[in-house]
């Protein structure tokens, strides 16, 4: 006789996926919709010119349409998305921001971004906070898609300042859980109250300071210090600068513009490259002490400092310039490489090969943690020295037990490897792309050298921007070929999001129970 | 004094071997077994009960006690139970044990409602790092607020010959310091002036603390400030021990065999240098030049490994060697095996909880020699019958007067002094003269 079994015991149908992809599309889709928002600001701009207005009405009614379309088509799923689904949806928004934002390039792009890998690469090299440009004649863009360029950074930057706080601490990438204990919360989806409060208001010291900048530089226009420096190159430059984004108005970068607004630039990048919760407890609840006490923010600036005068006593050392002009190149390029902003305020492509190691070196450094800065970061410098220190010792005593602290705190093991995990495979990824560059360089005939290739893929890795060669400061990544192009949105896009979470994806054990 | 006593385990009873003779006690225990053999010993009102039952409390009188005393091995007992003493008995003094430091401190920070907390491992570091401290000694104890020491040291062939084989009257021995007694194989002496330090005696001294170093370096000349001590096992004990001693700047290497304890002290002591092993392979040994390290504790939490891995560490070539002796019995087996220093913590923690049960003008206690002897800590009064005495025309009797204490600081008194009214007198006596010292002064 058949028993039937009472309910609750019969096995559920076995799910193929491990990760609810319905509940990711949808908390992707809700981004989206808000996404469409960011279109105000360049509409306004454009009004303001008298600009074609469409290119951005139209981006704005297609994002935020496809997002609610999406969120409605994929409503109802049982759950919401979790810390498994966080992994697919960080990757996910970062692409999909990308391609929403590159929708003004392919509308209104003309013959230098209409091309779609084009206008996806300088919409990827926006969102992540890179300074890589398929630009070639700025002059010839309407200055409402100029100034939508920096604001995809800014906006960019907003999103790194979420990503630091709450989202790559809660998936535990690259030691990023140090933070952690600041920043419980149960579900993704719904970030917790104090994550949504601490976000607030970093974002705040975020708008302040780019608020500041702008004044700071607008002045020295008002002022007569500086001719070329209007409200528009203020405000362009106030967006790429505390983002680390790096786009600027002109090929020249910031050559053109006075000594006095070089200073200024210098100072609000190492504002952004420094950790934002630190800062915001040091300037806003004005606790100063906590700056010196902070062995991160010592060391990153130890880094710049040493830096700086190392690229300034080599740009005398071989008569490239004297001077108060080669200390202003050395500390300006140094730390504009450090915080992986890429700005320049000369063509270093063409300086002397010692320099170019120097300069290709920095790219690896990275700023602050809970910056906006990209690559490896100096807290992971710091913990990957302790840690080798410490396997030194156990060589010669294997018992002797070494917690490894940071600001005086033990930093436990999981975090440690973690932080090696992550530095192996930054090398790892920039080795690849390196290669794949290398090779389509060499069909296609698009004039790398062996340098420019390997700094190509460390500078779009550590989203910084410019490298070395046709692709250096004053150049352009136009004349590369497609699938350069294509390696280096990846590139970008997995070195923003710190690797781990597209690497992630590209495992079994992910998908699969 | 009625004295209402919780707790009849090793602590319970070295505190009723003190007090039963003066006071009147009452001892309350869950165990029959531990009952009847204190009863069988002492004098004394036993009750089977639970410490943390206010019935049981009430029922065996702790509503008469003057002290109440609770000692039990186990923290929440003693707690709960010195909660219960305040409402039982309002006015006694409540005093109770504890194996954390965590009570200790909330005890200081007053958000413990008892009159004191006696820490066992924290008294028990205490003691270590006094030893530590002057090298050469065996056992101090440092009475008024520190200006006092009472020191035990070993005296070997190495040292000074101006204290080793001359009659006492005649040796240098330095100011401020007495010597309160000799101990030799054939027995204890509270020396004359014809006594001789001979070697292999060890002998206690009253003094001031700079008078404790000089004697430290009179009889262990190449003795010197201890840079290098290893503690085996980062217990309880060892961790308390450890921060101790670190506080007062000596460097320390650590020895833990779990894992976990071993990255616990670790994270906690930056300033030590942490080793996850047993510290009984001689190939780790010999590595690590454990050999060289001028004291090594051993606080590993089982008598018998303490034993064996201070006499590996002496093999080695560690020149002094403390251990800790959780049963009374070790105490004897450690001194045969040459360990230099057993500490009992049980008894650590007994002598400074009687320290509260003595007569209020009685401040402090240190008992030495297996109990045999004394050192009070008794203020004088108007009847007493030595005031206006100079100290050469008091009588012996089995009894020194080591130290006075007059407005607040320490005098070491000579013949000619006179003792006054309202001092402070630090006596070294017999346990057997203990009231009548009390008495007379």
């Amino acid at each position: 006789m058949a028993q039937t079994l009472p309910k609750a015991y019969r096995f559920a149908p076995r799910r193929h996926l491990a990760v609810d992809v319905r509940a990711t599309v949808n908390l992707v889709g809700a981004l989206s919709k808000y996404l469409g928002l960011t279109f105000a600001f360049p509409s306004l701009v454009a009004v303001w010119y008298g600009e074609a207005v469409w290119p951005f009405l139209a981006a704005a009614a297609i994002t935020s349409g496809t997002g609610f379309a999406v969120e409605r088509a994929t409503a109802g799923a049982g759950r919401s998305a979790g810390v498994r689904e966080g992994f697919l949806a960080v990757s996910l928004t970062w692409l999909v921001a990308a391609a929403f934002m590159s929708l003004p390039y392919l509308f209104a792009g003309g013959s230098q971004l209409g091309h779609p890998v084009d206008a996806y690469f300088e919409a990827m090299s926006g969102v992540t906070t890179t300074n890589a440009t398929v630009v070639t004649s700025y002059h010839d863009l309407p200055r409402s898609l100029d100034l939508w360029r920096a604001f995809t950074q800014w906006i960019g930057g907003m999103g790194v300042i979420v990503l630091a706080i709450a989202v790559l601490p809660r998936l535990r990438i690259g030691g990023r859980q140090m933070l952690e204990a600041e920043l419980p919360g149960p579900e993704l989806a719904q970030l917790g109250d104090r994550i949504r409060h601490t976000a607030r208001r970093l974002w705040l010291l975020y708008v302040g300071l780019t608020a500041v900048e702008v004044l700071a530089l607008a002045a020295l226009g008002w002022l007569g210090a500086d001719d070329r420096m209007t409200g528009f190159e203020a405000i362009s430059h106030g967006f790429t600068t505390l983002s680390t984004g790096g786009f600027s108005t002109s090929a020249g970068s910031l050559s053109g513009f006075s000594p006095a607004a070089q200073w200024i630039v210098v100072v609000f990048m190492l504002l952004a490259g420094t950790n934002f919760a630190l800062m915001y407890r040091g300037l806003m609840r004005r606790r100063p002490r906590s700056f010196l006490r902070d062995e991160e923010f010592r060391l990153y600036l130890a880094l710049a400092l040493v830096a700086s005068l190392a690229l300034a006593a080599q740009l005398v050392g071989h008569g490239v310039a004297h001077g108060e002009h080669a200390l202003r190149s050395g500390v300006f390029q140094a730390v504009s490489i450090v915080t992986t902003t890429g700005y320049a305020n000369a063509n270093f492509a063409l300086w002397p090969t010692l320099l170019l190691l120097s300069i290709f070196a920095l790219m690896f450094v990275g700023a602050s943690a809970g910056s906006t800065g990209g690559s490896i970061k100096v807290v992971r410098h710091l913990l990957t020295g302790k840690v080798l220190r410490r396997e030194l010792d156990q060589t010669v005593s294997p018992e002797v037990v070494m917690p490894i602290r940071l600001n005086g705190v033990a930093v436990d093991e999981r975090t440690l490897r973690a932080v090696v995990a992550f530095v192996l495979l930054y090398v790892g990824a920039w080795v690849i792309g390196t290669g794949v560059i290398a090779i389509d360089s060499a069909i296609t005939g698009a004039g790398l050298g062996t340098l420019d290739a390997i700094a190509t893929a460390a500078s779009a890795l550590g989203n910084i921007g410019p490298a070395f060669g046709s692709v250096g400061p004053l150049g352009s990544y136009a004349g590369l070929g497609d699938a350069s192009k294509i390696t280096l949105i990846g590139l970008m896009w997995a070195g923003r999001l710190e690797i781990i979470p597209v690497v992630v994806l590209l495992t079994r054990h992910y998908w699969r129970l | 004094m009625k004295v209402f006593l919780i707790g009849a385990g090793q602590v319970g009873s070295t505190i009723l071997e003190a007090l039963h003779s003066e006071h009147e006690l009452t001892v309350l225990d869950t165990e029959q077994a531990r009952l009847q053999a204190v009863a069988d010993r002492y004098d004394v009102s036993t009750h089977e009960g639970d410490g943390t039952s206010r019935r049981d409390l009430s029922r065996a009188g702790a509503g008469a006690a003057d002290l109440f005393l609770a000692c039990t091995s186990r923290d929440e007992v003693n707690l709960v139970a010195g909660m219960f003493a305040r409402r039982e008995a309002p006015s006694a003094t409540t005093v109770i044990r504890t194996s954390n430091v965590e009570y200790l401190e909330l005890w200081r920070a007053g958000q413990l409602d008892v009159d004191f907390v006696v820490c066992s491992e924290l008294e028990t570091a205490h003691a270590i790092s006094r030893i530590i401290g002057v090298p050469a000694a065996r056992k101090t104890d440092v009475f008024a607020e520190g200006q006092v020491q009472i020191v035990e040291f070993a005296v070997e062939e190495g040292a000074s010959r101006d204290v080793l084989g001359v009659p006492l009257r005649d040796a240098g021995i330095p100011r401020n310091s007495k010597v309160a007694a000799i101990i030799s194989r054939s027995g204890t002496t509270l020396p004359g002036g014809d006594d001789v330090i001979a070697p292999g005696n060890r002998i206690v001294i009253i003094g001031s603390p700079q008078a404790a170093l000089e004697w430290s370096a009179l009889l262990a000349p190449e003795g010197g400030a201890v840079r290098d001590v290893v503690i085996f096992g980062a217990g309880r004990v060892g961790s308390q021990l450890a921060r101790v001693l670190l506080e007062q700047g000596i460097g320390l290497r650590l020895i833990e065999a779990s894992r976990e304890r071993a990255r616990r002290v670790a994270e906690a002591f930056p300033k030590a240098r942490v080793y996850n092993t047993t510290g009984l392979e001689p190939d780790f040994l010999e590595r690590e030049r454990i050999g060289q390290a001028q004291a090594g504790i051993f606080a590993m939490g089982d008598d018998a490994r303490n034993q064996y891995a201070a006499t590996l560490a002496k093999v080695r070539g560690v020149p002094f060697t403390i251990a800790i002796a959780s049963e009374a019995a070790s105490e004897a087996a450690f001194d045969l095996a040459r360990v230099d220093v057993a500490v009992n913590p049980r008894r650590v923690t007994a002598e400074e909880i009687v320290r509260f049960a003595l007569d209020p003008r009685t401040k402090q206690v240190a008992m030495l020699e297996g109990n045999r002897y004394e050192v009070l800590d008794v203020t004088t009064r108007e009847s007493s019958r030595y005031i206006g005495t100079a100290f050469r025309d008091m009588p012996v009797h089995g009894a020194l007067i080591g130290a006075i204490v007059r407005n607040g600081s320490a005098v070491f008194p000579h013949g000619g002094d006179v003792l006054e009214v309202g001092d402070r007198v630090i006596v070294f006596t017999e346990a057997a003269n203990v009231p009548w010292v009390v008495e007379a002064l």
